[in-house]
């Protein structure tokens, strides 16, 4: 069983990678089950076409709720779950997170998947966004980013916290990708020395499948970016996990900014 | 060697500290807006002492999906069954960290204008900050004056000092002490009065506290009156100075004194002052040093150890041991002066060293 976490910026599309990455492996039969961690509750969307209930939700009237009540399948057989979390402004998602995690690992057979993908909320911000790697939920983490400064930013301080705690990271994944961007990108990988396994460019087409509620890999699975969504969940599922990233004070990511520019 | 910054023994909690002082200024009701176990303890000797506690009982699914509209729920029903005329409000560690609004709950339930509500967790810093959260809430509704807030804020201060150089917050750990068996030291008390000498009683209490300490008092007067000798009184029961109900106390202190013959020769301040009383208390002992000065109730505010013989009367194992650390040559810890001198009649409670005075004397 591979289990791996996706991290990185807020709205840099990490959800939309992590269902249409699970879409990409499910059609070549490994099965695959995609947690989304976030608390609006959004990760799925695009596998099941619709909105599920997350699990915290239904924990609060249940308690120990079976998997029936909180799982839902997806395209291709997709297993699809959300954590969920508090409305904006209340409570505590990263307690929420680490809670739904504990129960989820406990109630479901994870083992018998063949690749669980979290997709994890923002960068870490609190101890309970790292639970899912910090207590090894996920073997290993990918930084999904772009070429904007902001992007690269939240990347370097998902590698301190990763750094810091000790877990291991696949790499970058650079989306929304330009030839013009990414030198950017490049230098910020040879930095932190991380590989990037993948690139998916900005594409009218992703956003057409989403607005269906639709992976593209299910809305065109021939088209280029499909090829290279495919692409990219090889990488992905063959990568060892096997880096801990360094890091670069925040002034040298200024420079190094200024320099590729 | 490893060293830290950090005061590794337990200390007292900033959210017991303001739930003290909301029942100083009267409340009827306090709610602890955290899980049922927090606070336990002082919840239960303020009900002792007359005041309704109640929690919101927070549980995993209140952390993390919030919990005001709960809080609101039990601020409702809290009004319905009590009718309470005035409210206190603490947070906890848990409410507190994830953000919750005590006064838009407050607002919610239609209590707002009733309610003092304390933004506390036990994490705040030093315990006397929940009081000046509490105190620094009801001055600004009204129900305190500013100025005795701010003579209040300045004891805390005071306080805060105090512990932090003489005070068991001021080292890394310190370990716990029995002290001195009450009937060896009541032994040496009887000793200076039997051979004619001067014994200063300083009574440097902590609110209700008092009440437990003030037997010493009794014990080492009647002992005079049947062995000789002379007693001095220095207390801090000057009865004009904090909330009522502190007052209160020293009012009924000085009455039973009155009733027992004991005379006060000096009032150091009101039973919120120690720390400054304690400071009048040194002075007056220096002026005319006794044979011996037996200190209850903060005896380290009274820095005298190294000038006059002393007893040094406490609670807590950790106080004890801290207080034969400075050097005072007898220590005594008496039983939890909280747990004996709340209630609703409060009158002065029998202490293990006035006891042991009175036993050693033949009584």
């Amino acid at each position: 069983m591979r289990a791996i976490a996706f991290y990185g910026k807020g709205g840099i599309g990490k959800s939309t990678l992590a269902s249409n990455i699970a879409a990409a492996l499910s059609c070549e039969g490994i099965k695959t089950i995609l947690i989304g961690c976030d608390p609006k509750a959004d990760s799925t969307i695009n596998l099941l076409g619709r909105r599920i209930r997350p699990l915290l939700e239904v924990m609060r009237d249940e308690k120990r709720p079976p998997p029936e009540h909180f799982t839902a399948i997806g395209f291709n057989g997709v297993v699809c779950v959300e954590i969920g979390g508090p409305e904006p402004g209340v409570g505590c998602a990263g307690r929420g997170l680490i809670i739904g995690i504990r129960y989820l690992s406990e109630i479901l057979d994870l083992e018998k998947f063949d690749l669980v993908i979290f997709d994890v909320p923002a960068d870490i911000v609190c101890g309970g966004l790292a639970v899912v790697v910090k207590e090894g939920y996920a073997e290993g983490a990918l930084i999904v980013t772009s070429d904007e400064f902001m992007s690269l930013y939240a990347a370097n301080n998902l590698c301190r916290g990763f750094m810091s705690i000790g877990a291991k990271v696949g790499g970058l994944v650079y989306n929304r990708a330009s030839e013009s961007g990414m030198r950017y990108v490049a230098s910020f990988s040879q930095k932190v020395d991380l590989p990037i396994l993948g690139l998916v460019p900005i594409s009218e087409e992703i956003k057409i499948a989403e607005a269906r509620r639709k992976t593209l890999i299910e809305m065109n699975p021939f088209s280029n970016v499909s090829a290279m969504l495919v692409s990219l969940a090889h990488s992905i599922y063959e990568n060892r996990f096997s880096a801990v990233p360094k890091w670069i004070s925040a002034d040298d990511l200024e420079c190094m900014f200024l320099e590729s520019a | 060697m490893v060293e830290t910054s950090v005061i590794m023994h337990p200390r007292p909690s900033p959210t017991a500290a303001a739930m003290y002082t909301l029942r100083d200024l009267d409340v009827d009701v306090i709610v602890i807006h955290g899980p049922s176990g927090c606070c336990f303890r002082p919840a239960r000797l303020l009900e002792k002492d007359g005041v309704k506690v109640v929690t919101s009982a927070l549980l995993e699914d209140d952390f993390v999906f919030g919990s005001e509209g709960k809080l609101a729920k039990i601020l409702k029903r809290v009004d319905e069954l009590f009718k309470p005329k005035l409210i206190g409000l603490v947070g906890s560690c848990a409410s507190m960290i994830i953000g919750e609004d005590l006064k838009k709950a407050a607002r919610e339930a239609g209590v707002l204008h009733k309610t003092i509500c304390c933004d506390v967790h036990s994490g705040s810093g030093d315990n006397t900050i929940g009081a000046i959260i509490a105190l620094r809430e009801a001055a600004s509704m009204g129900f305190i004056s500013l100025s005795e807030f701010e003579r209040q804020k300045k004891m805390l201060e005071m306080a805060t000092m105090l512990e932090r150089t003489r005070g068991t917050a001021r080292g890394e750990y310190i370990e716990n002490r029995q002290g001195d068996l009450p009937r060896e030291v009541a032994r040496k008390i009887l000793d200076v009065l039997s051979a004619g000498g001067k014994v200063t009683c300083v009574l440097n209490a902590k609110k209700e506290t008092a009440f437990l300490y003030a037997d010493i008092i009794l014990a080492v007067y009647e002992a005079s009156r049947r062995l000789g000798g002379r007693v001095q009184v220095l207390a801090n029961l000057a009865p004009d100075i904090g909330l009522p109900r502190v007052r209160s106390y020293s009012k009924k202190i000085l009455e039973r004194f009155f009733r027992e013959g004991v005379i006060v020769d000096s009032l150091t301040g009101g039973l919120d002052e120690y720390p400054l009383a304690g400071e009048r208390a040194k002075d007056l002992i220096l002026q005319s040093p006794p044979d011996l000065a037996v200190i209850s109730g903060i005896p380290h505010a009274v820095q005298v150890e190294r000038v006059v013989r002393t007893v040094a009367v406490s609670v807590g194992a950790r106080a004890v041991a801290n207080l034969k650390l400075l050097g005072y040559d007898y220590v005594v810890g008496e039983r939890d002066a909280h747990q004996l001198s709340l209630g609703r009649n409060k009158d002065i409670q029998k202490s293990l060293l006035g006891q042991a005075i009175r036993k050693g004397m033949g009584r």
